[in-house]
């Protein structure tokens, strides 16, 4: 208990960075005394049954929260407290029992294989390269996209395009975008620190459609015919190559729990997997709903 | 000041006498309310200790454990690896504060010179409401005027993304107006009408009145203003942060994006912790001092002309 | 000739520099007011933003700034006139006046990111406030300190000196004249100072972005967090998907804050012609 409130603090302020800001986040001080009070509900009676404690990737925040919103309109009664501080620290926290429901937005590492935890895919997060709709490039490899983020690639007749300088838009330190990004397609490569650092996803979009010489990367679901969506490897980034795993720039988002989920917990879980919150929330957010079974 | 001051000696004497009159309650109460007055005022002197120590006691320890040298000198800012060099973004700090000067100084001055010189009454009740209101619009509405309508145009006459400095001298130089202007205007009007007079009984056209008689007398004024108007510029942020780019490095051009040490701190704090949470402190304390500085200027220039006018 | 010329020329730059502040203003008004005229609704300033890109309404954030803005104001007008009432009616030319001086001029060119980060060290942690509109309110105090008592001290002292005298000669004590006569006779110029400091912490940006949080809450107490119009506009202008939005609160942020200042350049009037 101790811990929690500077990490609750910190969360607070992460929230400032890309679309989790908009998130209609459960106020740090009340998330800190609901705990609080959630701690003290635990250990002195089993009230604990109508109240679920969601902790993890700082990604994953908006749509948990904003899900757990419209659940417990649905649900008088319960309350879910949703809180964003990382997904080791999600992980970590259902496995020591502190939450219900750990999110991350990364596998599991070989280590954590072992705890026995469950798995529920909840969403994915694709990340689609942009560029200006003018720009004859229509391709690039995973490498390619590498070596422009990185800055060792700074024009775009190296790629194929006309003789022009990149014009490099990145995402803040604190994006899970960039995270996500960073992970994926640079390695161990770092970014070009000279690129424009947006704190949020339309605006590199707005950017990327108004200038012929940028190049930027967005959640896919964000998307729209202002920009040009590069094919990576060859593949073009549609639901169908993301959900068949071909287009490489994706990641799963997970909810994990300690055994099978059971109660209040399933029952929220099935509310994310539901219809109403895959094609609503989850798309607004930007990501893809996970495939349904029997699709 | 003089004057002020025989006034409150004068004051203090008439009170000091009246209340041998009275019974000593009184005596003790009027004495309690006049300590608590002067607590009240103490309040502003307890806020800059209070923000030297809090800030300084956060920031410090960069400057020890990372080396003054290193963190003032340091070309390179990159807290991913434990890098905190803030030289670019001092440079971005002192590029986006000169560029905005350039282009508002004589904007404001000259907004000045009209309403104190030029404007008949009728266009000066319109054009001064302006520059005030003009003071009153918050930063982030700047910012995101500037961020919507000045990038995309710098953007497409460049050829480039539209963040950078030449963006954010744009926003700045309309908003230091005010402020240099209002400052400016208070400085010609503080002098005496005769010598307007003088100059124009001469022959003198208004132009040559103000080049030649006007500015230079107020010159202490317009100096003062214009370090005023260079606090505004180095310690202004949301506008700023909207429209330069973010990119802490020295760059090529002025329509590159840059960084400077207020939107740095802004851009980082959400997920900063340990060193680079206390290097961003420490930017502060750079600001704070910085501030401090220019304030301690204006009085040392409105001392030295004191003692100046007090030669002649 | 030439002089003439050359007179000619500087009056047009000079019209010019003037008429440029001036359309700039109308512009940055304007363009706030055409993207922005659309959203507005009673639906728009009365509900809350919805989902994850905050559709909906901005009712909570309008409540954050304007409680923040009052609970500040509660804290900083007794302070900061009583200080005035110090330095323009006690205070006796010295080292000590001096160091008031210097330190409200200090405080009002610390640049607003640095009360804000002093805000988050001192109240937010070290006094364990939390991220909290009292947090916020105390870091803008400091930053309104010197503006309100600036313009008190300057409204204090335009009271004509021979209504002290006759206080005086009808044996009041100085408490009594400054509270019976000088403070009353100085009001209405308080009041517009008072005003003008209230719109600059409605538009204040930087001292509340780490001292009040950004999550959007309806605050109660003043221990509660919350997201000020400010911080909202920032944020989805950053964000950039919800622009319409972005529009609405920079409209209702322009038409508090133009309301503040005209409201204080009325009053201003009204007394001088009193």
């Amino acid at each position: 208990m101790l811990v929690l409130p500077s990490r609750s603090r910190r969360n607070g302020l992460r929230e400032l960075s890309g679309r989790r800001a908009l998130g209609l986040s459960a106020v740090t001080l009340t998330v800190l005394v609901s705990l609080a009070f959630a701690a003290v509900g635990c250990s002195s009676s089993g009230a604990s049954s109508a109240e679920i404690i969601v902790t993890g990737s700082t990604t994953i925040l908006p749509i948990a929260e904003i899900a757990a919103e419209d659940f417990t309109d649905q649900h008088p009664g319960t309350r879910v407290l949703v809180s964003g501080v990382g997904s080791s620290a999600g992980i970590e926290s259902v496995t020591r029992g502190s939450s219900d429901i750990g999110t991350s937005s990364r596998d599991l590492k070989p280590a954590e294989e072992e705890l026995g935890l469950i798995d529920t895919p909840i969403a994915i997060d694709s990340i689609a390269v942009i560029v200006h709709p003018s720009n004859p490039v229509d391709a690039l490899t995973s490498e390619q996209v590498r070596q422009i983020f990185s800055g060792e690639i700074t024009n775009w007749s190296e790629v194929g395009g006309e003789d022009r300088e990149i014009g490099l838009v990145n995402r803040d330190e604190a994006s899970g975008t960039r995270e996500a990004f960073h992970k994926i397609v640079m390695g161990d490569s770092k970014f070009d620190r000279s690129a424009a650092v947006l704190p949020g996803t339309g605006q590199v979009r707005s950017v990327v459609a108004n200038a012929e010489i940028a190049v930027g990367y967005i959640s896919l679901g964000f998307a729209t015919s202002d920009v040009k969506v590069l094919a990576i490897d060859g593949v073009v980034p549609t639901p169908e190559t993301v959900r068949s795993g071909e287009y490489p720039i994706q990641r799963t988002l997970h909810f994990f729990t300690d055994g099978e989920p059971t109660g209040l917990a399933l029952e929220y879980i099935d509310f994310i997997l539901s219809e109403e919150v895959q094609e609503g929330v989850v798309r607004d957010a930007g990501f893809l709903p996970i495939p349904r079974e029997g699709d | 000041m003089a004057e002020a001051s025989a006034q409150n000696d004068e004051n203090h004497k008439k009170a000091a006498h009246g209340l041998r009159l009275v019974s000593r309650s009184t005596h003790l109460k009027e004495a309690g309310l006049r300590n608590l007055f002067l607590l009240c005022a103490f309040v502003a002197v307890l806020g800059v200790a209070l923000i030297f120590l809090f800030v300084g006691w956060r920031g410090w320890s960069i400057f020890s454990t990372y080396g003054v040298g290193a963190f003032l000198g340091g070309a390179e800012w990159d807290p991913i690896d434990g890098i905190y060099g803030i030289l670019p973004l001092i440079y971005g700090s002192l590029v986006v504060m000169g560029g905005a000067l350039a282009l508002g100084t004589p904007l404001a001055v000259g907004t000045a010179i009209f309403l104190s010189e030029i404007a008949s009454p009728r266009v000066r009740s319109i054009v001064r409401p302006a520059v005030e209101l003009l003071a009153g619009i918050p930063s982030v509405i700047f910012g995101f005027f500037g961020l919507l309508i000045l990038r995309p145009f710098i953007a497409s006459t460049s050829g480039g993304l539209g963040f950078g400095a030449a963006t954010a001298w744009i926003i700045l130089a309309i908003m230091i107006v005010p402020t240099i202007a209002t400052l400016t205007e208070d400085a010609l009007g503080s002098i005496q009408p005769g010598i307007r007079e003088a100059s124009y009984a001469m022959g003198a056209t208004t132009w040559q009145t103000v080049y030649k008689v006007l500015v230079p007398a107020a010159k202490i004024g317009i100096i003062d203003a214009i370090i005023l108007g260079m606090g505004r510029a180095i310690g202004e942020t949301m506008a700023v942060l909207m429209v330069v780019g973010n990119a802490p490095v020295f760059p090529d051009s002025v329509t590159d994006p840059i960084a400077t040490l207020t939107t740095q701190i802004v851009i980082d704090m959400p997920y900063a912790t340990g060193d680079h949470r206390t290097a961003l402190f420490g930017m502060a304390i750079i600001l704070f001092i910085v501030s401090m500085g220019l304030v301690a200027a204006v009085r040392l220039i409105s001392r030295l002309q004191s003692a100046m006018e007090a030669n002649r | 000739m030439s002089k003439r010329i050359a007179n000619q020329i500087a009056l047009a730059l000079l019209w010019t520099s003037a008429l440029t502040t001036v359309a700039v203003l109308f512009a940055v008004i304007l363009y706030v007011v055409v993207n922005g005229i659309g959203q507005l609704s009673l639906g728009f300033i009365f509900t809350w933003p919805r989902g994850v890109n905050a559709e909906g309404g901005v009712w909570p954030t309008i409540v954050s700034t304007l409680y923040v803005t009052a609970l500040a104001m509660v804290i900083v007008t007794p302070i900061a006139i009583l200080a005035a009432v110090y330095l323009a009616e006690y205070a006796v030319q010295g080292r000590l006046v001096s160091i008031i001086r210097c330190a409200a001029d200090t405080l009002a060119s610390v640049p607003s990111i640095v009360m804000g980060l002093f805000g988050l060290a001192l109240f937010v942690e070290a006094a364990h406030i939390g991220f909290s509109m009292l947090s916020a309110a105390l870091a803008l105090t400091f930053l309104m300190l010197p503006i309100v008592m600036r313009t008190t001290e300057e409204a204090i002292r335009a009271v004509p000196k021979y209504i002290r005298w006759g206080s005086y000669g009808l044996g009041a004590t100085k408490w009594q004249t400054v509270r019976r006569t000088v403070l009353p006779a100085a009001m209405p110029r308080i009041l517009t100072g008072l005003i003008l400091a209230t719109g600059r912490a409605v538009g204040e940006t930087a001292v509340v972005i780490y001292t009040m949080g950004q999550a959007i809450n309806m605050p109660v107490s003043p221990l509660d967090s919350g997201r000020p119009m400010t911080v909202h506009l920032y944020l989805l202008a950053m964000e950039g998907i919800n622009l319409p939005a972005a529009y609405g609160t920079a409209l209702l942020l322009m038409i508090m804050i133009l309301g503040f200042n005209l409201s204080a350049r009325y009053l201003l009037r009204r007394t001088r012609k009193v």
